[in-house]
């Protein structure tokens, strides 16, 4: 759709979804390593298009290359008993946008802009803390997602959780600390004006939208991963986009403004 | 062999209590050329000093070594002594046992063969040493201050008073500087405007001061005694001769932009004064928001002038200036709001910072005195301050403290509650410092009129509709907190002015890592800087409030005073010297040399170094491949045989 | 296994690569916190506990299981320490005693279908042996 090819990694596993910080933990840096391994033995930059991923990968990438992790560099590869071919740089697929393709590449392809739809970027944490390792945006006021929406012909909104969490997986059993994390950030971008929001985890996108249902289902801004929205512009169709796995239907609201 | 006395200082337990002292006195006996060695508890004292003034008289000596401190503290001391017995002041050498050996080690036996090994380098330094003479220079009894905000004005009334001609440059249209915006002030809550205002008119009148203002120091050449100024004057569109002050320009001029002198909050013309009682009371034309100065068509304000004062074909000007002090009062400017990302970053309207909201207390503000807050005009019901905006943060702010926002924060808070009687007054500080004159007892004052205190940094500051929410904590109680509030008013720190530290880096005055201007000694040279004839005077030193800043400002015109009221200026002699007959005229010393001292004479092809102007940095002598280039009493000879001992 | 309270503090400090010393006690941690009132001890609380050796009182309380490694504290923290790595390191010294805190046997059932995978391996890696 964008004129860019990705190539599955093959054998690939899980990240580990969170990244161990304790300094002597090994296991919790064997999953990342091998990824990371595996991809260096196929090309020099590994997209993720997962927060959760993009966080965990970059964090122990930038571990094993700190310089006085020799030691712990060397242990963690005999485990994953793979060859690091080369320094695999993680990207997610925000910044191939940005970068690869750029916006006005992005603007070129739309086929269905979004009309001045107030579209609120939610970055949640994993994609800008910590900032020494991932200072690829402002930690405070990302702004990556704003240039996508404007690009899709949205209107990105300014608001001020951005970067604040939505509970993270507290909602496995904490349920309502996660609800009301979540909940903030819900009403903190429409008290900016959005209609929407777009999430770059699946988790959080989960959180934002289980906690309206859950506590304002009548009235709820609707929820969508960014390639859900990316698709739309570009006119994929409502079954291509996925929607009916959302747990709050963006569906009618689309219709309403036209976008479906 | 040259006859050399060494004397061994105690300092108290300070080198006596780590260095062996009689041990290492034994053992400097027997050194080359030392003929006598002594030790004293406090060389420095009266008795310290005769004893060395009669030892050099007895012993005959022809060079004298004090091993004992820095000798930044007492090198003066010492060669005054020497002196005083005779002996050519430059034949006294400091060799640093406490500093550089007793103060970095408890190992005794080390720190007596190092102390040794420093004792026996100067020695033999001591004994190549040659007889010097003190450089005299002439010296223009004229003075220029750079900045005239409070401290500026202060010093340059100080030093005109006394009778000497000073050149004050402000690159403002108008004098104040921030003292002009502030509405009251600690712990007194006077008028500010009042207070400063009788300062202004008597600078902006002064016969013996000479104002530029609108200007700026471009660049400074000369040394001590004799600088050469460049100030460059900008175009002002307004001949100030003819300006009345009347200000019918100002209600006709048809364009509306920011006013920064009210931290945004109000709009002036593009024709505009800084405020009602600038002096001096002219005009000034913004180019860039001008419509005539834009090419577009208007000249109204030509129109209707009736003094005919506009001038828009106005050029830049340069003017150059010789003194032979200058004080840099170069003063703060606050901490950008936009880099506080958590605070709103500039974003929320009515999250401001301590200037803006003194422009909301002051009467000529944009409210004319009423508390009123930006978005809407509303009187806000609950206002929080928020200290430490940015500053002791060493990850997003500065590290240092700003030390004057505890006070003014205090004073805000107490005035907002003047002025909104129901109003809710809450500060959240991590520590109230009121180290000052009734500071405590003014803090206290805060908390009897029921300013509320909240012990906790604030984390997060966002918009819920039209109210301001500041997540915050309370530290004592050990609770985080979440404040629903009309205003947040932010203590942003206190950093030095952008236009200071460009212009000390141009002029080699140091600045600390956080781009303020370096004293030369932190307790006992305040004022001056380790540049010869550069003083200090406010907050381009370190933030500081008014009475200090006035208090500086004064020290540092008695410095300048005082170096005027000496008949010559000496300079040390210690300075490049080139031996002509092996100098071959390559130029890498004049390419090297900071200040300018070092020319390649264009006829004779040989370098020549002006004395005067030469800082004895000896980077020339370093850079030259002929070694013809050498620093008086630190010849390459003497290097070498410093290293060898 | 009879350590003192500074021995912990110590491994802490090791296993977390921060110091409780570097903390001035300004709050902000505590301010940011998402989980907020709920969090309890605090942050600033939690890490004034470890500077006086009170380990004990930051072992067994709840707060260690409530951070969700947002890492906002340790973004906004102006002397640079890390609670989220404290946090862990805490937990950490539980968990390597062989104690759950969260049994994926005995999760709340609710929505649980519904809930993602990666929230369940990250709650049972952060929470479980």
């Amino acid at each position: 759709m964008v004129g860019i090819t990705l190539e599955e990694l093959p054998s690939w596993n899980c990240c580990g979804a969170i990244y161990n910080t304790g300094s002597d933990d090994i296991a919790g840096q064997v999953g990342p390593v091998r990824v990371l391994a595996k991809a260096s033995q196929l090309g020099e930059k590994l997209v993720t298009l997962c927060a959760a991923c993009y966080n965990v990968l970059k964090r122990a990438g930038a571990r094993l290359n700190t310089p006085g992790n020799e030691l712990e560099r060397q242990r963690v590869l005999e485990f994953v008993d793979e060859k690091m071919e080369r320094d695999v740089r993680v990207v997610h697929y925000l910044e191939v946008l940005k970068e690869d393709i750029g916006w006005e590449g992005v603007r070129s392809r739309v086929t269905k802009p979004l009309n001045g739809l107030k579209v609120a970027s939610y970055y949640g944490c994993l994609m800008v803390r910590p900032k020494e390792v991932l200072s690829f945006d402002d930690p405070e006021n990302p702004m990556v997602m704003d240039g996508l929406i404007a690009a899709l012909g949205g209107e990105p909104v300014r608001f001020e959780f951005k970067a604040e969490c939505c509970g993270g997986y507290l909602v496995v059993n904490r349920r309502e600390v996660a609800e009301e994390c979540s909940m903030r950030v819900v009403d903190n971008a429409r008290n900016w004006g959005a209609e929407l929001i777009v999430t770059t985890c699946p988790l959080c996108q989960y959180n934002l939208e289980i906690a309206q249902k859950r506590r304002r289902a009548e009235q709820y801004l609707p929820v969508l991963y960014f390639t859900q929205l990316l698709g739309l512009a570009l006119g994929l169709s409502e079954e291509e986009l996925g929607f009916e796995d959302n747990k709050l239907s963006p569906v009618g609201f689309l219709k309403g403004k036209g976008l479906l | 062999m040259k006859r050399v006395g060494v004397f061994i200082c105690h300092c108290g337990i300070n080198i006596a209590g780590v260095v062996k002292v009689p041990e290492l006195r034994e053992r400097v006996k027997s050194l080359p050329g030392v003929v006598s060695c002594i030790d004293y508890v406090y060389c420095c004292s009266d008795p310290g000093q005769r004893l060395i003034r009669e030892t050099i008289e007895k012993e005959k000596l022809e060079g004298v070594v004090v091993a004992c401190c820095s000798p930044s503290l007492h090198e003066a001391t010492f060669r005054k002594a020497t002196e005083e017995a005779g002996l050519n002041r430059y034949l006294c050498e400091i060799a640093n046992i406490r500093e550089q050996c007793s103060w970095v080690t408890a190992d005794r036996d080390a720190a007596t063969s190092k102390a040794e090994g420093i004792i026996a380098t100067v020695v033999e330094k001591v004994r190549m040493d040659e007889p010097l003479e003190r450089v005299k220079v002439p010296m223009k009894k004229r003075c220029l201050v750079v900045g005239a905000g409070i401290a500026g004005i202060q010093a340059a009334l100080d030093v005109a008073n006394a009778g000497y001609e000073v050149v004050l440059v402000e690159k403002e249209p108008s004098i104040g500087g921030h003292m002009a915006q502030l509405s009251e002030t600690f712990p007194t809550l006077d008028c500010s405007q009042c207070i400063l205002t009788p300062r202004t008119v008597e600078a902006g009148r002064h016969p013996k001061i000479k104002l530029f203002t609108y200007s700026e120091v471009v660049d400074v050449a000369g040394f001590v005694g004799n600088f050469r100024v460049k100030i460059r004057q900008k175009p002002r569109y307004v001949d100030i001769e003819k300006c009345t002050g009347c200000g019918i320009c100002l209600e006709k001029c048809p364009v509306r932009v920011e006013a920064s002198f009210d931290r945004n909050l109000t709009r002036r013309r593009a024709i505009y004064r800084l405020f009602p009682q600038a002096v001096p009371n002219k005009v000034v034309i913004d180019s860039e928001n001008c419509r005539q100065l834009q090419g577009k068509k208007c000249g109204v304000c030509a129109k209707v002038c009736p003094a005919d004062a506009i001038r828009y074909d106005d050029q830049e000007r340069f003017i150059e200036e010789e003194v032979g002090a200058i004080v840099l009062a170069t003063g703060y400017e606050l901490f950008d709001q936009k880099r506080l990302g958590y605070y709103g970053g500039g974003a929320v309207p009515d999250v401001i910072d301590g200037l803006a909201f003194e422009r909301i207390l002051s009467a000529s503000g944009p409210f004319a005195g009423e508390v009123r807050r930006p978005s809407d005009g509303k009187v806000p019901q609950r206002v929080v301050f928020v200290q430490c905006a940015g500053s002791r943060d060493s990850t997003q702010g500065v590290p240092y403290c700003s030390k004057i926002c505890c006070m003014y924060t205090a004073k805000h808070a107490l005035l907002y509650k003047h002025r909104v009687h129901n109003g809710e007054a809450i500060v959240c500080y991590i520590d109230v410092r009121t180290p000052g004159k009734g500071f405590e007892e003014f803090y206290r004052r805060a908390t009897d009129e029921g300013v509320q205190y909240l012990r906790g940094k604030v984390s997060k500051i966002f918009r819920r509709g039209d109210k301001v929410v500041v997540w915050a904590a309370d530290t004592l109680a050990g609770k985080k907190i979440e404040i629903e509030a009309d205003m947040v008013v932010l203590a942003t720190a206190v950093v030095p002015n952008p236009a200071g530290v460009a212009l000390a880096r141009k002029l080699k005055v140091a600045l600390d890592a956080n781009g303020f201007q370096t004293e030369a000694h932190p307790k006992l040279r305040p004022v001056e800087t380790l540049a010869a004839g550069f003083f200090l005077a406010g907050c381009g030193q370190g933030p500081k409030d008014i009475p200090e800043t006035v208090a500086q400002a004064s020290a540092a015109a008695a410095k300048v005073l005082s170096m005027f009221g000496t008949t010559e200026l000496y300079h040390e002699p210690v300075v490049a010297e080139v031996d002509a007959e092996i100098c071959v005229g390559c130029g890498n010393c004049e390419r090297t040399c900071a200040y300018e001292a070092v020319k390649v004479d264009p006829v004779r092809g040989k370098a020549v170094v002006q004395s005067a102007m030469c800082e004895g940095c000896g980077a020339c002598a370093v850079s030259c491949p002929s070694g013809a280039m050498n620093l008086k009493n630190w010849t390459k000879k003497a290097l070498a045989r410093m290293v060898d001992a | 296994m009879n350590r003192t309270p500074e021995e912990v503090v110590r491994e802490i400090e090791a296993l977390s690569g921060q110091r409780v010393a570097d903390c001035y006690q300004c709050g902000c941690c505590s301010a940011g916190c998402p989980i907020g009132t709920a969090m309890e001890p605090p942050p600033s609380k939690a890490i004034r506990l470890l500077q006086l050796g009170r380990v004990d009182e930051v072992l067994q309380s709840e707060g260690i299981w409530l951070c969700a490694s947002c890492l906002v504290c340790g973004t906004r923290c102006p002397r640079g320490v890390d609670y989220a790595r404290i946090a862990e390191a805490c937990r950490l010294l539980i968990l390597r005693t062989k104690r759950s805190v969260v049994d994926p046997d005995r999760v709340v059932p609710v929505d649980l279908d519904d809930v993602p995978q990666q929230a369940f391996i990250a709650s049972f890696r952060k929470f479980s042996v």
